[in-house]
């Protein structure tokens, strides 16, 4: 054979390989099997292999359902939810956080479960108020997820440092600011807390805010957001100027990860983050890390409501009953409990809250109760609006930085936020009228 | 002394400047985690195992292999098609259709996504590879083509035209005379649509939901959590990526080169 026809006939040869390239069907029904499709909205690590053994036990026990895991990270799934209902190929079940919520349900891409809900097991079972904040997420359109687990801002802290310095868990933020001066020693690369000048820092900062203003709502009764308020900016100016005092210089530009990376080295001594780093502290500190709720201002402390993680039940499913089915089981007791203990958050099913884990858990148990709590000053961000990630993110974090660096006041910072919350609201209540 | 001055350090800086991210890459996947050693002592495969067994590489090494390998060949195939009618005819719109080619390049695959989700859904090709096989080839094929006629130009016509006075047919003299001497473009082509396949991510994370049909570059995604990073598994997953696209460059490096030079020039 001569050489080019030997080069046309491996040519051939690869084409024919392309039978190794089958199209792999998308979820169907065979042999009497429902196969349930399932995104993860934050596969990773630490997630995946929990849920990974919560189907074999769902499909043990539910051996005519077969569920298909994807795994999609944080970071991706809101393009990858978006393409999927532009195209008709959203999965049966998806985990959805309350801030994903409201472009999910703006698109209808989800079903409502309050019928579901009504007549299932759970029905009484779900925190009242995780229910609240999924239906306020929503925009107050009704309930649209399923929570599974709460979230709640937190300070960890080294409570051996603390304690070598004479110091406890501080109550009010005064207290913080001088616990952290304390702790500083620019000599030893050491800083009593770290600010979230990078990724994030908008969200962290408002929250912090409004821990110190005490402020119950974002808006006022005529519509116009309450961010700019003089006790919010009062906090915001006092964060600011701690940046170099009580924090290392590289803040301005820190995400988690590197505020994370700070508090393991020794560097920081307080990190404000949430629940969501209890398994990434623990790990890394053992017992030399503690946790505290975010301090009281001088009127007291409200909660900014952080992101309910759970679960929604997409419309375009074929097998919806199965996919409820799932989500029950994600959400019954041994399932949220054991889901919960291992991330560290604070499980939606009330009947876990009685569970060892549980009540021996320290901060996770504080937060769930102030979460849970009929006292606690909940403040709902208003993640419904579409506006809502531009404004805390694109906008507010290089705002935010240069209120670190000076070049803007946090005055003026504040009232940016207000502003663009305020024409956003109005833009919606116009359009939902 | 001079000349190691001027010419061998900043060499050498250059050197560790490229390296070190590769030694930090090997590091972590070699070494224990929660090791802050800086070699990998006591050196483990435990990552690689993980990786490969438990995250699923070894399926997801073997759908970037056939999409990758595929795409090279498809994009090849086409491209010497196309790069030849473009060295060889002239025909009415040829600078469009020149500027077309070009102007797609200009296009970011993230605004194509819906249109082709779309044509793919209607095709029942959403979590098939060959979705991205298809939209691999197609975004890479305008550059390649240019790329092939560039080569194909450097071969002189005569050649062409002397095995035609002996008896050939275009195809035949084509097969013959000009394919062998084009050996250089196709690994450059081929080399080029090999890697773009095997790094590319939004495509595979998009039109590709089953995991056992995921790729390389998606699985490593997974290794990255909201608050967590496997370091070790990213690194090791790193180190599986890595592999392939630096046997292709150490190989046919030469071509490489050529490849980039003969767009350049002659395009």
């Amino acid at each position: 054979m001569s050489r080019p026809l030997r080069t046309t006939a491996a040519a051939l040869a690869a084409l024919g390989l392309l039978t190794a390239c089958g199209s792999s069907g998308s979820s169907s029904d065979a042999g009497g099997k429902t196969t349930v499709t399932f995104w993860d909205n934050n596969a990773g690590p630490a997630r995946t292999p929990l849920y990974q053994k919560l189907i074999a036990d769902f499909e043990k026990v539910n051996p005519t359902i077969t569920v298909k895991y994807v795994g999609v990270t944080s970071s991706e799934v809101a393009e990858k939810y978006n393409t999927a209902i532009a195209s008709n190929s959203t999965p049966d079940v998806g985990g959805v956080t309350t801030a994903l919520l409201a472009s999910l349900t703006a698109q209808k891409a989800l079903d409502p479960l309050e019928e579901r809900y009504a007549k299932s097991a759970l029905n009484g079972k779900v925190s009242a108020n995780f229910l609240e904040i999924s239906k306020s997420a929503s925009g107050g359109k009704g309930l649209y997820q399923l929570p599974s687990s709460g979230n709640q801002d937190v300070i960890w802290y080294r409570a051996d440092k603390f304690k070598e310095a004479g110091l406890t868990a501080p109550r009010t933020w005064d207290e913080l600011f001088a616990a952290a001066a304390k702790l500083t020693d620019k000599g030893k690369n050491q800083y009593g807390f770290t600010i979230r000048g990078g990724a994030g820092s908008g969200f962290q900062v408002l929250s912090e805010a409004y821990a110190y203003s005490g402020l119950t709502t974002m808006f006022d009764a005529g519509g116009r957001s309450t961010v700019d308020d003089p006790k919010n900016i009062a906090l915001i100016e006092k964060i600011a100027a701690q940046y170099k005092a009580t924090t290392p210089e590289a803040d301005v530009s820190n995400a988690y990860p590197q505020m994370l990376a700070q508090f393991q080295a020794n560097q920081v001594m307080m990190v404000h983050h949430n629940l969501g780093s209890t398994r990434d502290v623990k790990t890394a500190l053992g017992d030399k890390v503690a946790g505290f709720l975010l301090p009281a201002g001088p009127d007291g402390t409200s909660v900014l409501a952080n992101p309910v993680d759970g679960f929604g039940l997409f419309k375009n499913s074929k097998h919806k009953d199965a996919a409820w089915k799932f989500m029950e089981f994600l959400d019954s007791h041994e399932s949220n409990s054991y889901w919960n203990q291992n991330v560290g958050q604070i499980p939606a099913n009330t009947e876990a809250y009685a569970d060892e884990w549980y009540t021996g858990s320290g901060i996770t148990k504080q937060a769930g109760d102030s979460l849970n709590s009929a006292a606690t000053k909940l403040v709902q961000p208003p993640v419904y609006l579409p506006q809502y990630s531009k404004i805390t993110k694109t906008d507010a974090e290089p705002n935010f930085q240069k209120v670190l660096l000076g070049k803007t006041s946090a005055a003026e910072f504040a009232k940016s936020v207000a502003d663009a919350f305020t024409k956003a609201q109005a833009d919606y209540q116009a359009k939902n009228r | 002394m001079n000349r190691i001055l001027r010419l061998f350090l900043p060499l050498a800086l250059y050197l560790v400047f490229t390296v070190v991210p590769f030694y930090w890459m090997l590091l972590f996947a070699l070494r224990p985690a929660g090791s802050t050693s800086l070699l990998p002592w006591p050196l483990t495969f435990d990552h690689f195992d993980t990786v490969w067994n438990g995250m699923g590489f070894r399926v997801y090494f073997q759908n970037s292999v056939w999409i990758a390998l595929l795409t090279l060949v498809f994009v090849t195939f086409f491209a010497l098609m196309g790069g030849y009618a473009l060295a060889r005819f002239r025909f009415r719109g040829q600078r469009a259709f020149l500027l077309a080619l070009l102007c797609t390049q200009f296009v970011p695959g993230a605004m194509m996504l819906i249109p082709l989700f779309n044509i793919f859904q209607t095709f029942d090709l959403i979590n098939s590879r060959w979705s991205l096989i298809i939209a691999e080839t197609t975004f890479q094929l305008p550059l390649a083509m240019i790329l092939m006629s560039g080569f194909v130009k450097n071969v002189p016509v005569e050649l062409e035209e002397s095995a035609m006075v002996d008896g050939c047919g275009r195809v035949r003299a084509f097969l013959a005379v000009v394919l062998p001497l084009l050996r250089p473009g196709i690994v450059a082509v081929g080399s080029f649509a090999f890697i773009g396949s095997w790094n590319n991510f939004l495509f595979a994370l998009m039109f590709l939901n089953d995991p056992e049909l995921q790729t390389v570059p998606v699985g490593l995604q997974t290794t990255i959590g909201e608050n967590t990073v496997d370091f070790g598994a990213l690194a090791a997953g790193g180190v599986v990526a890595a592999v392939p696209v630096v046997l292709v460059f150490a190989f046919v490096q030469k071509y490489l080169v050529q490849g980039m030079s003969a767009g350049a020039v002659k395009g």
